[in-house]
């Protein structure tokens, strides 16, 4: 083996992709070649250096990707349908009654088939329970007894006195991903927007659905809503953009109290400079004095300078005598 | 001398799950099971994406565009060769597209400059660099830049090659089964793109 052989080796050397044979060979022209160890050499710490570039895609950006192409994947079949005419699929089989699906369950299941029948209907009330959002999904889809859905053990528990020896009570909680769509002013929908808006593992969630909602804040439950997040969202974000649906409002007395709050005790400079726009938005003499309180006592220089233009619009010094 | 990535590439689906009756599943047009196979595949897919392009938004957009094509395909797929080797085929050949057409339009670069000095796009990555050494961030900056015109100087085919070699761990010989070529046609792009970087980056090893 020469020099030139050899370092055309390298890299499949570096790589693993010698065959042994050639592999020895290498190794032994390594030992007695200085020029070509530097070589080697000069693979490894190029090697080394690319491994401090490799990329590792993030948890969010890959569970964005999955959510984006399954969104795709079912819009598609929605319009034009699998492509090749493939049978039909298990959750596209017409719905069964719940009673026929029992009765297709229940002759298999011998001696069990009463008690466990039964255990079973407490089980489906269960769910249909956790899964229907009343009157605003749709009646529950059976579909979510199929294998496909997500299910996990909640309790299990021997079952009722009186039942069969053995027998075992087991609740399951099951999700299952579902598409509801509505009017922002039916009530069912506002109330799961509501809802989503206090998603406390969810800042985007609540995010997107106070900025859905803001257009519907002469609705009271909404108003609510949007004092409550303006408050206490840990994201600024959020409560920005709670504030900003509040803007009609500004002279409402309970709206300005809750943002007189916000305006003392939030630790976002950005949302305390909102909040003094929103407030000096509205001509109101008994601003006065509270905005010379909070020039005395804020120590972020841009919101202090933002009050005292605030007090020189309304004729007043910015200090208290 | 190294080895293959540790568990760089390859199914994570559990040894319980037969590959091949997902697949006859995903033909039958079960959404579900098309899920799975995602899954099972789709981590080291977008690695090679963002690894390959350097911007999350075309790996973003590679990622949907070969599962869809296997969506939209599978019903072709006749079982002549491992899944893996045709869901690479489908994502090295957009890749390549796309390196192709940056190769026409001079793609912006991972790092660019800005006011307030060289700015690496790729950083919203995780990466594991140390954060806190400023030392090492400017090093590692400055290699950074370096490996990315490196890297650029390769030709799209070379490019892939290494990629699939290096960072996915993937063996020569599989290597050319999913791009179409012989297994020492890939070897050939192994050693002309290792070539080019070490005459690029020489002084920054």
């Amino acid at each position: 083996m020469n020099c030139e052989s050899v370092t055309k080796l390298i890299p499949l050397y570096f790589y693993g992709e010698l065959p042994p044979d050639e592999e020895d060979s290498l190794e032994q022209h390594l030992e007695t070649c200085a020029a070509c160890a530097r070589q080697a050499e000069s693979q490894r710490a190029l090697s080394a250096a690319l491994d401090r570039r490799a990329l590792e895609p993030s948890a969010a950006l890959l569970a964005e990707c999955r959510h984006d192409l399954m969104r795709a994947v079912y819009r598609q079949s929605a319009i034009v349908g699998r492509v090749g005419n493939p049978p039909p699929i298990d959750h596209r089989r017409p719905h069964k009654s719940l009673p026929a699906i029992l009765a297709d369950w229940l002759p298999s299941l011998g001696p069990w088939r009463m008690p466990l029948g039964a255990s079973a209907l407490l089980a489906l009330g269960f769910v249909t329970a956790r899964l229907t959002a009343p009157g605003a999904a749709g009646p529950f889809s059976l579909a979510s007894l199929t294998p496909d859905v997500i299910s996990s053990i909640r309790s299990v528990q021997p079952a009722h006195d009186g039942s069969q020896p053995g027998e075992v009570q087991i609740v399951l909680d099951e999700t299952r991903r579902r598409v509801i769509s509505g009017q922002l002013n039916d009530s069912n929908i506002q109330r799961l927007m509501l809802d989503a808006a206090h998603d406390e593992n969810n800042p985007a969630v609540r995010w997107a659905s106070v900025d859905l909602l803001r257009s519907h804040s002469d609705s009271s439950p909404v108003r609510e809503l949007l004092l409550n997040r303006v408050a206490e969202d840990p994201n600024a974000g959020v409560r920005l953009k709670a504030l900003d649906g509040l803007k009609s409002y500004t002279g409402d007395p309970e709206v300005r109290k809750v943002l007189a709050q916000v305006l003392v005790h939030d630790d976002n400079p950005g949302v305390r400079i909102a909040v003094v726009d929103a407030l000096t938005a509205h001509a109101d003499d008994k601003m006065v004095g509270f905005l010379q309180g909070v020039v005395g006592k804020e120590d972020d220089t841009y919101v202090r300078r933002r009050c005292m233009k605030a007090l020189e619009d309304m004729n007043a010094s910015a200090g208290t005598f | 001398m190294a080895q293959d990535a540790p568990g760089a590439v390859g199914a994570r689906l559990s040894p319980k799950l037969d590959e091949a009756s997902l697949i006859r599943a995903v033909q039958r047009g079960d959404q579900d099971a098309f899920e799975q196979l995602v899954r099972a595949y789709d981590q080291s897919v977008l690695r090679l994406a963002v690894n390959l392009l350097r911007s999350q938004e075309d790996a973003r957009d590679v990622f949907q565009e070969a599962f869809l094509r296997v969506f939209r395909s599978i019903d072709s797929f006749r079982f002549d060769c491992s899944f893996h080797t045709w869901l690479y085929r489908i994502v090295t050949n957009i890749c390549l597209d796309y390196l192709r057409k940056r190769k026409v339009r001079k793609e912006e670069p991972a790092v660019v400059d800005t006011p307030e000095g060289p700015l690496d796009r790729m950083n919203d990555f995780e990466e594991e660099a140390a954060h806190a050494d400023p030392e090492r961030n400017m090093w590692n900056r400055q290699l950074g830049q370096r490996i990315e015109g490196a890297l650029g100087g390769l030709t799209p085919r070379e490019r892939m090659v290494f990629e699939l070699r290096h960072y996915q761990g993937l063996r020569l010989r599989n290597i050319g089964e999913i791009l179409g070529t012989s297994e020492e046609a890939a070897k050939n792009c192994l050693f002309r793109a290792t070539q080019k970087m070490r005459a690029v980056l020489g002084d920054f090893q």
